[in-house]
């Protein structure tokens, strides 16, 4: 079935192509959490300020509460359910971080801050402290008082070093 | 001992609900769908305070994905909810107290739909001047905005002892303040929601977080006009708290739409809807005067407390009585004249918020402390030293109280710490070394903080411990997990219990429909509560499983031990071999699923109801179980720009054993960086009684980039022999004093005395006094 441009958003997401029918101003996070049900991605001050629905589009973190439709087609978006080890059914080393250091505790942040972890990881596989708060202050926690978000980052840096999962693939749907 | 990983050794303990929530798969409440879900939105008040003249919902009734309006005239029972007071309608009749009063509420096809109907109600008001202040709201002739006045008070308090005006005539030091704390907010990341689902046999199930989810029943069950078996209440999990998602929000909305629409209905609120109905941490001014004798020796303390709890009672008025027992600190004054007064405004509903009140009266109490040992040029540590109670004396409210060693071994741990220490040392080479206007001080409190809600409130607790169907060690209990690990606490208290394994577990919390009324996850009560609960169990519980045990393989109970998989003998064991060891497998004598097939369901469910240990003595709100905390702060100040920025933080509680090191960590942490924001950044800020400060791009919470570099915590676990309440809770210890420390280093950094939190900057900042260098010009 040939569905008009101009109604057909589509972009690839963890992977997966994918073709709604949506107004293109819908914000991204409604796509993720209402189309796709891919409710990892948390909704929470809405304004951009929180981080909770941090996704990685084409390999940079944004809030996806600030990111229209329009905005994103043909991207390669990377939510948190996108996140996995060597393995599909094992844990990313900086998902696995943040469990053994308890790096959270209401866990609503959780999602989009290790998201955004994945990102300064990716672009320096050693932060520094300066890097990484300068990473993370896009990500807002109320229960951790962040010490448990600083040594799981620093855990995660050493375990994803020399790992293949340090570096999002970035797959545009017009190469394909 | 200091408190980190490395301390912990294997009780380091992987949270049970932690892959769920690190791979996101884990569904809060607010994630939840159904495919013939509806969407619910409130319409809230114009004004914070007017007069209804008229409500018109035609128009948004005829719209189209339109399913039910409904205003006051749709509750069928009591158009009223509030935890202790029911004051707060559900939906205003005929006058609006606050900007987050409701008039309507509409169920829709589509958020944006409902969004479209709120508009289109008309609602005429005859708009009044609101009363913005405590002092508006208490000038003679300010409107009553309650009917239950007088004036517009919600509760007083008083503790009078001795004759202060005696006691301040033989003092030689007198200081007087005038403390002001913030409006703070809870900024729980999850904002207020949930899944409304009635059933087709009539039962309403509600899937919206609280922290006392038979409480939320019995609310419902009240506005709804059924009885609270027709509601089921799934509570957890939660996506944060802190004391406020303990009062109705959205589920009066949800319940009465989704019965009235006979479809589930989705509500969840707006960050800026969150801020405008939510509760905030009680605004206060708190005046004090306290003298002391020429030995330093406390004599007299008189204390006004005025708290803005806004347009609504909530926990108003207990928040009001901890304050007022914790304004006297942990010290012994003979002559105390102490009063408060709650009162009615048309600000921000003011209700619970971890401290629960404490916050500002030991900021203030503190802080008072800091500027009398200054006048008598005494160190502040050892001036506590001389006024801290004895372990027998009587509580702040002269009830008896359990003895403990806390106070005295959490002034020793800070007094010995290398960061108060570090206070002597303001001269070292790193100090000299920074620019002239960077400013470095250290400072420290001390507390004594009640658990439990007090006596003369009811504080039932209990707990469920049975063998289920599918062979699972199961215990249920009406807490919440809202963040706090309490279910990883459970386990290792379970796992320690019957050296059994987690996998032999099942877990049951946050289900009316499945746990037992075992009161509610606040007051650094629920660790408490779990733990008396399993010790009052696990005896009858155990011999249960062991006598079964016996009679199924023949060997006497009392060489069988509980352990992991079922039942194990452990006749002739050698010490060194452990239950789990793999040498002694041909000793497994029974499985717990095996085991579970035996008898009637019920046999094997034992259940306990008990209150909340209170002191014997008849003074209303008056705590038995305290925590104690000192806290040190290492601070430095930019006196160019005013900003303070916390460098080195150590707390030292005294909370009795760490059963769970991950989630006191967790908890002392995160309490410490929301104490810093209380401190530094946080205020929500309102004009007229309308909120300027919306969201959290204005409302500033701390970032990764403004915490302390350093924290340190020390646990000291020591109990009295004999204790029969076991460990404490520590959800709002690790916030109660930071606040008091760091305004002390700020006064040793700057010689500033800060009477006001948030810490305003201006007050901080300083010309240069510096030469300056040639061919600068100071104009």
């Amino acid at each position: 079935m040939t569905v008009p441009l101009s109604s057909c958003w589509t972009a690839v997401v963890n992977g997966e192509e994918k073709h709604l029918q949506i107004a293109q101003t819908t914000r991204l996070v409604d796509v993720l959490r209402t189309n796709l049900n891919l409710t990892g991605t948390k909704v929470s001050c809405e304004v951009g300020r929180c981080g909770a629905c941090m996704v990685l589009m084409d390999g940079e973190p944004v809030n996806s509460c600030l990111v229209m439709a329009y905005q994103c087609v043909g991207s390669e978006i990377t939510t948190i359910e996108g996140l996995h080890g060597e393995k599909e059914d094992e844990l990313h080393p900086i998902q696995q971080a943040f469990l053994e250091e308890g790096g959270f505790q209401c866990g609503y942040c959780t999602p989009g801050m290790v998201i955004s972890t994945k990102a300064l990881l990716d672009r320096y596989p050693q932060p520094s402290q300066e890097q990484i708060e300068t990473g993370l202050c896009g990500n807002l926690c109320r229960c951790t008082g962040y010490g448990g978000i600083l040594r799981a980052v620093r855990t995660a840096g050493e375990t994803c070093l020399n790992s293949s999962l340090l570096t999002t693939v970035v797959k545009k749907v017009n190469d394909q | 001992m200091l408190l980190n990983r490395d301390n912990s050794g294997n009780r380091w303990h992987l949270r049970p609900d932690g892959v769920g929530k690190v791979t996101g798969q884990l569904q809060y409440l607010t994630d939840m769908t159904l495919p013939d879900m509806i969407h619910g939105r409130v319409l809230r008040s114009s004004y914070p305070y007017a007069r209804i003249l008229s409500i018109d919902i035609t128009g948004a009734e005829a719209m189209e994905g339109i399913f039910a309006v409904l205003t006051f005239k749709d509750v069928p029972g009591l158009n009223r909810f509030g935890i202790a007071t029911p004051d707060q309608p559900v939906f205003c009749e005929d006058v609006v107290r606050y900007v987050g009063d409701a008039i309507a509420a509409v169920a829709a096809d589509s958020p944006e739909r409902a969004a479209l109907a709120m508009e289109s109600i008309k609602v005429e008001y005859e708009e009044w001047t609101p009363l913005d202040s405590t002092e508006a709201a208490l000038a003679p002739g300010a409107p009553e905005l309650h009917e239950h006045g007088p004036g517009n008070v919600l509760h007083r308090t008083e503790i009078k002892r001795g004759s202060v005006d005696e006691g301040f005539a033989a003092c030689e030091y007198i200081v007087s303040e005038t403390y002001y704390t913030p409006r703070q907010m809870h900024a729980y990341m999850e904002t207020e929601g949930g899944l409304f689902v009635p059933d087709e046999s009539g039962r309403l199930h509600v899937y919206a977080a609280t922290q006392h989810g038979y409480k939320d029943r019995m609310q419902l069950s009240r506005i709804i006009g059924c009885p609270e078996e027709d509601i089921r209440v799934v509570s957890s999990p939660i996506g944060g708290s802190f004391g406020g998602k303990d009062e109705l929000n959205v589920q009066p909305y949800g319940a009465l739409l989704a019965l009235r629409c006979g479809r589930p209905v989705k509500m969840h609120n707006s960050r800026k809807e969150s801020v405008r109905a939510g509760l905030k941490r009680h605004p206060m001014k708190i005046e004090m005067q306290t003298g002391i004798s020429r030995e330093g020796m406390i004599q007299a303390h008189r204390v006004r407390i005025t708290a803005d709890t806004g347009a609504y009672a909530t926990l108003g008025a207990p928040v009001l009585n901890f304050c007022t027992e914790h304004c006297l600190g942990p010290y012994s004054i003979p002559h105390v004249d102490v009063e408060g007064i709650s009162v009615y405004t048309n600000n921000g509903v003011s209700g619970e918020f971890r401290g629960f009140g404490g916050n500002q009266a030991i900021f203030a109490m503190e802080g008072q402390m800091d500027r009398l040992a200054e006048m008598m040029n005494m160190d502040p540590w050892e001036f506590r030293r001389r006024n801290m109670r004895e372990k027998t004396d009587p509580g702040p409210l002269n009830q008896r109280i359990l003895v403990t060693d806390g106070l005295s071994q959490v002034w020793e741990a800070m007094d010995r710490s290398e960061l108060w220490q570090k206070r002597k040392h303001q001269n070292s080479p790193e100090v000299l070394a920074l620019p002239p206007w960077i400013k470095r001080g250290v400072g420290a409190a001390i507390a004594m903080h009640g658990a439990g809600l007090g006596y003369g409130i009811p504080d039932p607790a209990g707990g469920r411990l049975s063998l289920n169907a599918e062979g699972k060690i199961e215990v249920a209990f009406s807490y919440e997990e809202f963040g706090q690990g309490l279910i990883a606490t459970l386990e290792m208290m379970l796992c320690d219990l019957f050296q059994c394994s987690t996998s032999d577990l099942s877990i049951i919390i946050g289900d009316t429909d499945r746990v037992p009324h075992s009161g509610s996850s606040t007051a650094s009560r629920s660790t408490t509560m779990a733990w008396m609960a399993l010790q009052r169990l696990q005896t009858p519980f155990r011999s249960k499983i062991l006598s079964a045990a016996s009679a199924l393989s023949g060997i006497p109970a009392d060489e069988l031990i509980t352990g992991i998989g079922g039942v194990w003998w452990q006749g002739q064991i050698a010490p060194e071999v452990t239950a789990n060891d793999t040498k002694i497998n041909s000793r497994f004598v029974v499985s717990y699923v095996d085991l579970a097939k035996h008898g009637e369901t019920e046999d094997w469910i034992f259940d306990t109801q008990f209150e909340y240990p209170t002191t014997p003595d008849n003074v209303v709100g008056g705590h038995y179980l305290y925590t104690y905390a000192a806290v040190a702060a290492e601070v430095e100040v930019n006196t160019l720009t005013g900003e303070a920025k916390l460098l080195d933080t150590r707390h030292v509680v005294a909370a009795g054993p760490v059963i769970n090191p991950m989630g006191f960590i967790g908890q002392i942490e995160g309490g410490s960086v929301m104490a810093l924001g209380f401190t530094l950044t946080e205020d929500a800020v309102m004009q007229d009684s309308h909120y300027i400060t919306s969201n959290l791009d204005t409302y500033l919470i701390p970032t990764i980039r403004d915490i302390h570099t350093n924290l340190e915590i020390e646990a000291i676990e020591d109990l009295p022999e004999g204790d029969s309440f076991g460990p404490r809770g520590i959800g709002e210890i690790g916030s109660v004093a930071l606040a008091p420390a760091i305004t002390a280093a700020i006064h040793q950094a700057t010689g500033v005395w800060v009477n006001r939190l948030p810490v305003p900057r201006d007050q901080l900042i300083k010309p240069l006094d510096v030469p300056l260098q040639k061919g600068v010009s100071s104009s």
